[in-house]
């Protein structure tokens, strides 16, 4: 039999990545996100080669809570130390932390949320209340029943995988409290998914649950887990912001969080430091909205209803 | 091109139309020098695969083209006025009123919160301008008309069949009495014993409304059994025009043998059914010259990649292809 | 190997799936019904045979595909290939003998194939899965033969292809490489025609009636439209309600239907050349009724224009009326 090979706009992987890059651009929200984070993710891979190692008290070359100069561009803190230097390095343990943590929470929920989806029935009835159960617990509570915990066990001094431990407590709590929004996603879809003929079809030719989980399922969660990925980092950055503040941060590795609290105990706000306080903010602020922006700009692009995934 | 004075009693003349759609920046063709016309109370089946372009040529009848669509060329007449087919604004008063449309899985269309009667009444209140007391008895009438009883009217469309679904959908499309009715697949999602029951119903419509029929199928046998003209369409074009009796009985156009060869049909006991090679071509990438079946087409010829065949006339049939035209001019030759 | 057994039985197969009643109905303890998608059903096939099962939807045709291919868990009844008895065999390991002889083809292949593989990745997975291929040649090269067996040639040109960038036939051939892949014994075609165009229809059944030629296989063919299933099929079953109401050779089912529904089905049916006036067309009143609820006696009785009083009471047994063509009608007792 003779066929004329119908050629339908042949799109190589590498085009489809072209296409998919020109349509996200073509969001001005994602420009500005991208162009932000960017910046960023540069400066908080660079900290040393751009301010010079990390101030503290002993190493600070300025007065007390000084205002911006030509010499200290975003002014100095109580006890002299450059904000330009503190907020730099505070970019990488800020980025860090909340990029292991949305990590592991793509990961446990995405993989907690596949198997109840999958499986269905009472893995995912347990599964699923389990969710719920880390859905709801308030993030500060369970830091504050961690902590004592890890410090007893690691003692006040060491470090865990480069973290100080109150840091690395703050990475597990952001973790274990965010993978149950992405175990819902990750879970309904799946259903969705589970339906679809190419999975009938995968198990007709014989594929086991794991593989059909993992070639069949995962690739095309791929999308929602992208873009509500975006969306978890910036709510990390938040949560670490905000335990930090609370008091959870470690002050020899400042996160903006840290320096937020270490600004409020210092009296910035009523010593019109506006310099202290506003440069670690403002940074929270651009880099979660740029995640925000990025991701939404991802959920559009990826979105079904405007576009047949390919 | 139509006759125009030969056929002046038609209801709806479509004269040398053609419907071009943006895409991506280029444009293409849907449908080219589409021309026919529709007596009153006449059924035509609009026969082509997907692609061919009869959704197009219905569409641009009932003026639904879609935004990025350009009748590029060509006019439809409804008793001899021109339709305002490009205009969304002017057709309005033309639409279900003139043309109407029952939709291929219309049994989605309807509102799931809405009792029946109350979706049925809606468009006679809107285009007939009638109170509400009188839409509701006008609804009940058309769902008697279409064979439900009118009790039923206080259902939701989710308490329905498939099958009552659709004539729920038939009755209103002929609430604002309309003497076209335009069926895209109307029966395709349907089961074979609903699907005649729906013809069934289509054909009594006819009779009792003198309804005319437009039904766009890809089904060669629903049009045997519920038209009494047809139309072949592929590529774009009309391919070959006919009575029933005449495309089944002795099809011309190729491409008409081999679709009809290609269903099988215990009634003559034809139980081989023979492919026809390669595929349908789609809006993007039909063959850039010649005649748009000659790729697939057994009887090719020298002048087929070349040369688009024109629709001739032959007695009550049309057909556009080379074979044909060549017998014709030989003829033409020998009788000189 | 004889060649007249049977590759598959099935007997007295049945799948009801259960309806989870109201939040009232639970409360005022009433039983939650089920639904008899399949009620019973025996079937065989035997090697290289071509049975069609015809009906409409709701028949229940769909869900014995389903259980054939190990998709769906019957309720009662048994499954046999090769009179081994595979009711309750479950997981893919050990499955794995079984999914090696019998593959499945979809209605819908768009929807069939993983947007996110190539075609060499989908016609290869079932080899793959199955431990058919001990290395990555030896995978081409079966891929390959499937890809030409299924008229996709040449095969290479297609192993890096996406199903996005074929056309429905093409996708329909690509599925159903994937199922020659493993070169099975017996294959369940579920529509695998419906969602195509009506030229490319012929084609995909060439398919399907060479492998039987080339690899004897069998073939379970399913379909709502019975002109195609006599054109294909050695034998026809027609299926009402979750029950078979009529079996036989394809030729006396179409042409000397012994039951009341095949009958309503042939003459609803549309054809060229058959009813010239379409006020003819004779349409069986009412619809199929929910398999929820199935009617007592015989379940085709409220639409039978033949029904009698011993139709509503007792549901007729299937009984021979010809040569291998049995009925289940009173009035063919």
């Amino acid at each position: 039999m003779s066929e004329s090979t119908t050629r339908y706009s042949p799109l190589g992987p590498a085009r489809a990545v072209k296409g998919f890059l020109q349509q996200l651009l073509s969001h001005g929200g994602a420009k500005v996100g991208l162009v932000c984070l960017v910046f960023f993710l540069g400066v908080a891979v660079m900290p040393n080669v751009l301010v010079g190692p990390l101030q503290t008290a002993v190493n600070a070359t300025g007065d007390f809570l000084a205002p911006p100069s030509s010499q200290h561009l975003l002014g100095t803190d109580e006890v002299g130390r450059d904000v330009l230097n503190l907020v730099v390095h505070g970019a990488r343990i800020s980025l860090t932390i909340a990029l292991l943590a949305t990590l592991i929470s793509l990961f446990v929920g995405t993989s907690i949320g596949m198997i109840a989806g999958y499986y269905g029935g009472s893995v995912d009835v347990w599964l699923m209340r389990l969710a719920d159960f880390f859905f709801v617990m308030p993030s500060f509570v369970l830091a504050l029943v961690i902590t004592p915990v890890v410090l007893e066990v690691m003692g006040r001094g060491g470090d865990i995988l480069g973290f100080r431990p109150s840091l690395f407590v703050i990475l597990v709590v952001i973790g274990m409290t965010s993978w149950a929004f992405v175990a819902r996603i990750v879970r309904s879809q799946t259903l969705s998914l589970k339906e679809r003929t190419f999975i009938d079809r995968a198990r007709v030719v014989g594929s086991s649950n794991f593989s059909i989980m993992v070639r069949h399922i995962l690739p095309n969660l791929v999308p929602q887990i992208a873009a509500n990925g975006a969306l978890v980092v910036a709510s990390a950055i938040y949560v670490e912001t905000s335990l930090s503040f609370l008091g959870l941060g470690d002050p020899l590795q400042p996160s903006w969080g840290t320096l937020l609290s270490l600004a409020q105990r210092a009296g910035a706000a009523s010593a019109g430091a506006w310099w202290y306080l506003g440069a670690p903010g403002v940074c929270v602020l651009s880099v979660s909205l740029s995640f925000v922006l990025i991701g939404n700009a991802l959920d559009d692009t990826f979105n079904p209803r405007r576009r047949v995934i390919p | 091109m139509i006759n125009t004075s030969k056929r002046s009693a038609a209801l709806l003349e479509v004269d040398g139309l053609s419907v071009t759609y943006g895409l991506m920046g280029a444009s293409s063709r849907a449908i080219e020098n589409v021309s026919f016309a529709l007596g009153a109370g006449e059924a035509v089946g609009l026969v082509g695969e997907s692609g061919s372009g009869k959704t197009t040529t219905a569409m641009a009848i009932a003026g639904l083209l879609s935004p990025n669509a350009r009748v590029s060329s060509g006019e439809v007449r409804y008793r001899g006025n021109v339709l305002p087919i490009d205009d969304d604004a002017a057709m309005r008063p033309h639409r279900w009123s003139e043309t109407s449309v029952v939709f291929q899985g219309a049994m989605n269309a309807l509102n799931p919160v809405h009792r029946i009667i109350t979706q049925i009444a809606e468009p006679c209140m809107l285009k007939l301008g009638m109170p509400r007391g009188e839409a509701s008895a006008r609804a009940r009438e058309l769902l008697e008309l279409v064979g439900i009883p009118a009790d039923r009217g206080t259902a939701y469309p989710h308490e329905l069949s498939g099958g009552m679904r659709q004539r729920v959908m038939i009755a209103m499309a002929l609430a604002c009495r309309p003497s076209i009715v335009i069926g895209d697949e109307p029966t395709t999602a349907l089961d074979v014993i609903t699907q005649a029951q729906i013809l069934k119903l289509l054909g009594k419509l006819r009779s009792q409304l003198r309804l005319a029929l437009i039904l766009i199928t890809h089904d060669l046998s629903v049009v045997a059994e519920a038209c009494d003209r047809v139309l072949i369409m592929y590529s774009g074009r009309i391919v070959e025009e006919g009575t029933v009796a005449e495309i089944f009985a002795q099809p011309k156009h190729p491409y008409t043998r081999l679709l009809i060869d290609s269903i099988p049909n215990p009634a003559n006991g034809k139980k081989m059914i023979r492919p026809i090679p390669g595929d349908p071509p789609n809006l993007m990438n039909r063959p850039s010259s010649g005649c748009a079946f000659h790729p697939r087409c057994p009887s090719v010829m020298a002048v087929c990649p070349t040369e688009v065949p024109s629709i001739d006339q032959f007695g009550q049939e049309r057909v556009a292809c080379h074979l044909y035209r060549s017998s014709q001019e030989d003829r033409g030759a020998s009788h000189a | 190997m004889r060649d007249t057994t049977d590759i598959l039985r099935l007997e007295s197969l049945q799948v009801h799936f259960p309806i989870q009643g109201g939040l009232f109905d639970r409360a005022l303890g009433r039983p939650a019904g089920a639904v008899r998608a399949v009620d019973g059903i025996d079937l065989n096939l035997t090697r290289g045979e071509i049975v069609a099962l015809v009906g409409e939807s709701g028949s229940g045709k769909t869900t014995v595909g389903r259980v054939i291919a190990k998709l769906a868990q019957p309720t009662g009844g048994k499954l046999l290939f090769e009179g081994r008895d595979i009711t309750s065999e479950r997981g893919s390991s050990a499955l794995r003998p079984y999914r090696h002889r019998v593959q499945m083809i979809f209605q819908d292949a768009y929807q069939a194939l993983n947007p996110r593989h190539t075609i060499f990745d989908i016609v290869g997975e079932p080899l793959r899965s199955l431990r058919l291929v001990d290395n990555a040649t030896q995978l081409a090269e079966r891929v390959g033969e499937a890809l030409a067996s299924a008229g996709l040639s040449p095969p290479g040109d297609f192993f890096s292809r996406f199903p996005n960038e074929l056309s429905g036939g093409q996708r329909q051939r690509v599925v159903i490489a994937g199922a020659l892949a493993v070169k099975p014994e017996l294959i369940i075609a579920d529509e695998p025609v419906s969602m195509l165009d009506v030229s490319i229809r012929a084609q995909i059944l060439q398919v399907l009636v060479d492998l039987r030629s080339k690899h004897n296989m069998a073939l379970l063919f399913i379909t709502h439209d019975l002109p195609l299933a006599w054109s294909i099929a050695d034998r026809i079953a027609v299926l009402y309600l979750g029950k078979l109401v009529e079996i036989g050779s394809a030729d006396e089912i179409t042409f000397n239907p012994r039951h009341p529904y095949t009958a309503a089905l042939r003459n609803a049916t549309p054809q060229i050349g058959g009813n010239a006036n379409p006020a003819e067309l004779r349409a069986l009143q009412g619809e199929v009724p929910s398999a929820a609820r199935v009617p007592k006696g015989c379940r085709f009785h409220p639409r039978c224009p033949l029904a009698f009083d011993r139709c509503r009471q007792d549901e007729p047994p299937s009984v021979e009326v010809g040569p291998q063509h049995m009925s289940a009608c009173w009035l063919a007792q």
